[in-house]
């Protein structure tokens, strides 16, 4: 076999046209398609091979379309298949060509070869043109019915793509339920798990709009068809065991016996040589025995070996993605792999992602017993070569120390770090001992002794820095010449680029000066001045205060900046128990990589971090046009409402600087403008109803001045509960309340298949929920997840009930949380809410 | 869903594409260029194997000079998809027969197209045995193996063996001579302090064999590991000291191996497929016997010299020997000049490695060997003390020996036919990551 010609070609960096020789090529095999002479096909193949070889390449070859084809008559196999993989390509983008395609692989389908029956079944599937389905569903129908194994192996993959290309055609044909007979009778274990693979992804599809599909997708784990595949799990391939054991981890098997069974059923499967097979099986054992405590223990320490084989054998890619699964096994159970932390000692010659996940779970591991040797070997990386993990290392020793009660060495080790000087050791550590000290305060004079000599010079990474500028400031009595350095930084205001640490050099500034007042205040009078000159908002803002505070009361200033301080007894969880568990129920799959659950990364909804800004902004806000409604009922904008609103406006600001998630910039302006087009009407609607919207700005101002929420007022709930059928709010409003209310009531219930299908074309839910006086101000999202804001007013006074409801059309639940001016009320709108959606059959 | 990749791609180290095969149309046509773009061009190259780019995923793999790239649009699987990669790549090798880079790829792509049609569809994958695939998709591939005549003797059965139960064996084979090879080949890890404790040390070992065996044999094979002992004489033996008993840590096994008996006869026995394969793997952490002790000591003398001395003595058999050791020990960046000393074998510097090489093709059993050296470096004044010394790194095979005294006891080969086999068996001991920090 001769290498194909384009290897020199490729090399260079710009490739070429090919134009030149695609012609050559049509030219080439015009001439040979309707030649019979012997040793045509081996001048076929070379052509085809070339043909291939440009399209790989990324050269267009489609102006060759007709030759293939004319060329496709041979029996050579090898022909066949470039050819199918020609027309496969290029199939989609010349649909008209295709077509001439169509005879040839139809002759194909009904070959006295079964190979070449499934491969033109194969690639009569791929063609991916919608206008030509009518002519596969003929050759499908054959295809599983067919005698040999292969092409109803192919088939049944065949059913799953014509699916992709038409639902309709797919499921008008019946070839659901052909599948499902196939699955549960070939003798073929490989046609079997196609067909399960296949239906699995077109019930998963089509549930959310057929009840009959939900019902489908529910027999799938029912325990007849469970039961069958498990009996033939031995059969299948490994890749299909995979499929299966995947399918039966959904299963809940209703007593303990039968969970026993399955369980020895599969044992055997934990020793299974593909690591994929074994991930499954400990898959499926954790939820199995989810329930039963003990068991689920025994399974934890059945499963250790296995996995710790995993772990060192395989590619190292192979170790990282069952180590994160180690990862989260041991947050679950830390003792699982206490004993065995030496499995996870770095290799030198390790990747990165491994040694980072193994220092990770060195971390989670650590307890009483083999802290030291965990530090000890900790420490030996933190003078490693590699700066990553050197930094990386220091970190997990400063976890340690914080998971600990005996920190005593472990103190001792991270001043050592200091020793090292090496910038990197230097900075991290720092950051360490900070968090050390806020948990461990009685630390503070064996810490400060060796912060004081560190030079503020040798740090230079703001987080760093900004830990070390906030030791200077709280131990400014302990450190000799605190108030000196300060002075130092605050020289070099100028140069200091990051705010963050120009924030924490103020405060300590102001802490040390309440401590060594004639020391500091020459100091703290250049950070002031500095501050107020600061171009970035934050520090800026932050100096005023402290000027103000200081010229108002200088006692209240301290009590303000030194307050007296309780040790951090436990950090914040990041997560939340709640995603923990939803990530270990998708145990073995990307979620567990990326620790979040699958919604929040294949969904496009949850692509940023909190994507939601960007819904209200872009989505259909304020459903109902402002002309709509009596110009009495807007937002009343006289001039104390529009100095209220620029204050909104700053608070919308610095929340956006917060990173949270309500902020909507592209609203200011608009209702500025707003604002400014309704002052001349104020004058008539003065007098009228009580301005709906007027506590809420109020509110505002009692926010910002830290006094709660009081003037709402709060009569005594009087049933029934009648809403104002005319509410308005306008989208800002909405969100800054949003922000200031707690949630009264938060619920869940789920919704009739029915109701959701009905659900799915969102304007019918807005104009339902509107005729019950219930109001949307946005919608937003992507199947199988929606949400929707909602308000309304009630009818005699401004109390206003915000809601949220989350819609999950797949799994048919929806979830409500119920914010309100007026709390004691709250119950009785979210009966009223409830049966409302009771329309959508929720329960 | 296991997997359900969306694409494949093989990229060269300059992002060149090799082969592309698009499995579903749920990623668009500008993946590569995303890959390129976000992964290759970046720093992020390497430091994860898993990425995620707009809303799909990407795995990738670097085998030899060959990115090999998965990209999926939902929660796949993982380990599964990883698993395909070396499954596929070791099919691509056996077809290639041996090496797997740009060349063999750009050589046989229209090969790679054909089994990348057979192993996955749709994303799902299907049949990934070598045994199967070689039926029917062969280098020449003039014809498929069901067209043949039906006088042909060897098909009849090849619609079964495509996609049936017994994957990994066809039936009727005829060999003149049955012989089976069998190789434990154990790789050693160590890790040891620079005090010489050792922090951490196990043994991962595989069973490989070679059949060629006529018809259907059923093969029993018997080691000296606890479990199976214990079992089969139900005399509780002694935790090892002469290697006689091993505890196995954990054992996954080939799919062709009974693991039902297994688990309850404690005997390995199986149906071996034809030709090459890998039978079992196994784990030891207690009771491994390390070939070699290495003893460095390492001194700093000043700014501008050091002195090395390590010592290497082999701790196995007097009568065996190992073969290809060669101790890897760091010196700084600045070494300007080397004076090496060895007792045996030869010793260089190697500047690109910043490493002194030492290197003894036959290394006895029961000795000793001493390297010593001078070395001289470049006085520099920004950094102090900037070496941070990385571990010491040996290579070695030590035939014959295996650190966790595993042995076979029998192999025992049964077929209706009843003839007579040639049994072959051989021991390796090789080092697997063996560092030792100083």
């Amino acid at each position: 076999m001769a290498p194909p010609a384009q290897s020199q070609r490729s090399h260079s960096p710009s490739q070429p046209s090919g134009k030149g020789e695609v012609s050559d090529l049509k030219m080439q095999l015009r001439q040979l398609a309707g030649s019979r002479a012997p040793g045509t096909d081996d001048s076929k193949r070379d052509l085809f091979k070339k043909v291939i070889s440009y399209m790989t390449i990324g050269i267009d070859v489609s102006s060759v379309f007709s030759e293939m084809v004319m060329c496709s008559a041979t029996s050579d196999i090898v022909l066949k298949k470039m050819c199918y993989l020609y027309v496969g390509n290029y199939a989609k983008y010349n649909p008209d060509l295709a077509l001439l395609t169509i005879n040839f692989l139809q002759r194909d389908c009904k070959d006295e070869d079964p190979m070449i029956r499934g491969l033109a079944l194969r690639s009569l599937c791929s063609l991916r043109v919608p206008n030509l389905v009518e002519y596969l569903v003929g050759p499908l129908g054959a295809g599983l019915k067919d005698g040999n194994s292969y092409v109803r192996m192919v088939a049944a993959v065949g059913v799953l793509k014509l699916y992709h290309i038409s639902g309709s055609t797919c499921v008008d044909a019946d070839f659901p339920a052909l599948l499902k007979h196939l699955m549960l009778n070939d003798p073929d274990a490989q046609v079997v798990a196609n067909c399960l693979s296949a239906l699995q992804e077109i019930w998963g599809l089509e549930a959310s709009s057929s009840e009959e599909a939900v019902r489908e997708r529910e027999a799938l784990i029912s325990k007849p068809i469970i039961y069958y595949l498990l009996n033939r799990i031995k059969e299948f391939s490994e890749w299909a065991q995979c499929t299966v054991l995947e399918l039966v981890s959904k299963y809940a098997p209703p007593d303990s016996n039968e969970i026993f069974d399955i369980m020895n059923l599969l044992e055997d499967r934990l020793q299974h040589a593909n690591g994929a097979v074994v991930l499954a099986t400990i898959k499926l054992f954790l939820q199995l025995t989810l329930s039963m405590t003990d068991v689920h223990q025994q399974v934890y320490e059945r499963i250790k070996a296995p996995l710790l084989t995993l772990v060192s054998s395989g590619s190292p890619e192979q170790s990282y993605a069952v180590l994160s699964h180690l990862h989260l096994l041991v947050m679950r159970a830390p003792m699982l792999f206490a004993s065995d932390y030496k499995h996870f000692y770095c290799q030198y010659n390790e990747p990165f992602y491994v040694k980072k996940l193994k220092l990770e779970m060195l971390t989670a591991v650590a307890n009483e017993s083999n802290t030291y040797e965990i530090v000890t070997e900790l420490c030996e990386y933190a003078a490693n070569v590699d700066i990553p993990i050197a930094r990386e290392s220091i970190r997990a020793v400063g976890k340690i120390a914080l998971q600990q009660y005996d920190v005593n060495a472990i103190v001792d080790r991270l001043l050592q770090f200091l020793e090292m000087e090496k910038d990197y050791v230097t900075a991290e550590t720092l950051v360490l001992v900070k968090d050390l000290l806020r948990k461990y305060p009685q630390w503070s004079h064996d810490c400060i002794a060796v912060i004081g000599n560190i030079s503020s010079n040798n740090v230079q990474e703001p987080k760093a820095k900004a830990a070390l500028i906030w030791m200077l400031g709280e131990y400014a009595q302990d450190m000799q010449d605190a108030p000196y350095a300060l002075e130092g930084l605050i020289e070099d205001w100028e140069d200091e680029n990051s705010p963050e640490v120009r924030l924490h050099l103020l405060t300590a500034v102001m802490k040390c000066f309440f401590r060594r007042p004639p020391e500091t205040q020459k100091a703290l009078g250049a950070a002031l001045a500095a501050g107020l000159a600061d171009m970035h908002q934050d520090v800026h803002d932050r100096a005023l205060f402290y000027y103000r505070l200081l010229q108002n009361n200088v006692s209240v200033a301290n009590s303000v900046v030194n307050p007296p301080k309780q040790a951090v007894s436990v950090f914040a969880d990041t997560q939340s128990s709640e995603i923990k568990d939803r990530i270990f129920d998708e145990f073995n799959s990307l979620s567990v990589l990326y620790q979040k659950p699958s919604y929040m990364f294949t969904d496009k909804e949850h692509q940023g971090p909190f994507a939601f800004s960007e819904e209200l902004g872009n989505l259909s806000i304020g459903s109902e046009p402002a002309d709509d409604i009596l110009p009495a009922q807007r937002v009343e904008a006289n001039d104390e409402d529009l100095l209220l609103t620029t204050i909104e406006k700053e608070e919308n600001r610095a929340h956006g600087n917060n990173d949270s998630a309500y902020n909507a910039p592209a609203y200011d302006s608009s209702l500025s403008q707003l604002a400014v087009s309704q002052t001349d009407g104020e004058l008539l609607s003065l007098d009228q109803t009580v301005p709906a919207d007027a506590p809420q700005p109020s509110s505002a101002i009692d926010d910002l001045f830290g006094l709660g929420l009081s003037i709402a007022p709060s009569p005594a709930p009087s049933p029934p509960l009648k809403l104002n059928s005319k509410a308005v709010l306008d989208p800002s409003t909405f969100q800054q309340k949003w922000r200031q209310l707690s949630v009264s009531i938060s619920q869940e219930g789920s919704l009739s298949p029915q109701g959701v299908a009905a659900m799915m074309s969102p304007q019918a839910l807005l104009h339902h929920m509107q005729s019950h006086y219930i109001h949307c101000i946005a919608s937003g999202g992507q199947a199988p997840n929606f949400k929707f804001f909602f308000f309304a007013q009630k009818a005699d006074e401004p109390a206003t009930f915000l809601v949220e409801c989350i819609i999950n059309s797949s799994m048919c639940k929806a979830q409500i949380k119920i914010k309100a001016d007026d709390q004691s009320a709250s119950q009785a709108f979210s009966a009223l809410f409830q049966s409302a959606l009771s329309k959508f059959g929720m329960a | 869903m296991p997997v359900a990749a969306s694409a494949i791609y093989f990229l060269n180290l300059r992002g060149d594409v090799l082969i592309n095969r698009l499995y579903r149309d749920d990623v668009g046509g500008n993946m590569v260029d995303a890959f390129r773009m976000h992964i290759m061009q970046t720093k992020e190259l390497g430091t994860c194997p898993v990425r995620q780019i707009g809303g799909c995923s990407f795995f990738y793999m670097r085998i030899s000079n060959v990115y090999i790239v998965i990209v999926v649009s939902s929660n796949a699987n993982v380990a599964c998809a990883f698993k395909f990669v070396v499954e596929a790549v070791a099919l691509f090798k056996s077809y290639f027969g041996g090496a797997f880079d740009e060349d063999a790829i750009r050589n046989n792509f229209v090969l790679i197209y054909e089994l990348l049609d057979e192993i996955m569809d749709f994303g799902y994958p299907q049949n990934l045995s070598p045994e199967i695939l070689k039926l029917y998709i062969t280098q020449e591939g003039v014809r498929s193996p069901f067209s043949s005549k039906p006088t042909d003797k060897p098909v009849p059965n090849a619609t079964l063996q495509v996609t049936g139960a017994v994957g990994w064996r066809r039936e009727g084979l005829a060999y003149k001579k049955n012989e089976v090879f069998l190789d434990i080949v154990e790789s050693v890890n160590l890790l040891m302090s620079s005090k010489g404790s050792v922090l951490r040390c196990d043994v991962t070992g595989k069973i490989l064999m070679k059949c060629f065996l006529s018809g259907m044999p059923d093969l029993k094979l018997g080691l000296n590991d606890k479990i199976g002992l214990e079992k089969e004489s139900e005399i509780k033996s002694r935790p090892t000291k002469s290697g006689k008993t091993i505890e196995l840590d954990d054992v996954t096994f080939h799919q062709c191996v009974n693991l039902t008996r297994f688990n309850s006869e404690k005997t390995v026995s199986f149906v071996p497929p034809d030709g090459e394969f890998e039978l079992m793997k196994y784990r030891i952490t207690e009771g491994v016997n390390l070939p070699f002790r290495v003893l460095p000591t390492i001194k700093e003398l000043g700014r501008t010299r050091m002195e090395v001395n390590v010592k290497v003595k082999s701790v196995f058999g007097a009568k065996m020997f190992a073969l290809g050791v060669v101790v890897k020990i760091p010196v700084p960046k600045q070494t300007a000049k080397t004076s090496l000393q060895v007792t045996s074998g030869r010793a260089k510097y190697n500047a690109s490695m910043d490493c002194l090489v030492w290197k003894i093709r036959k290394f006895p059993g029961q000795t000793e060997s001493t390297l010593s050296a001078e070395v001289e470096l470049i006085s520099t004044i920004a950094e102090k003390k900037s070496w941070t010394r990385p571990p010491i790194q040996m290579e070695f095979q030590v035939p014959m020996f295996t650190s966790s005294g595993l042995r076979v006891r029998f192999l025992k080969v049964w077929e209706k036919s009843g003839y007579n086999t040639v049994e072959w068996v051989r021991y390796i001991t090789k080092a697997g990551s063996y560092e030792i920090r100083c």
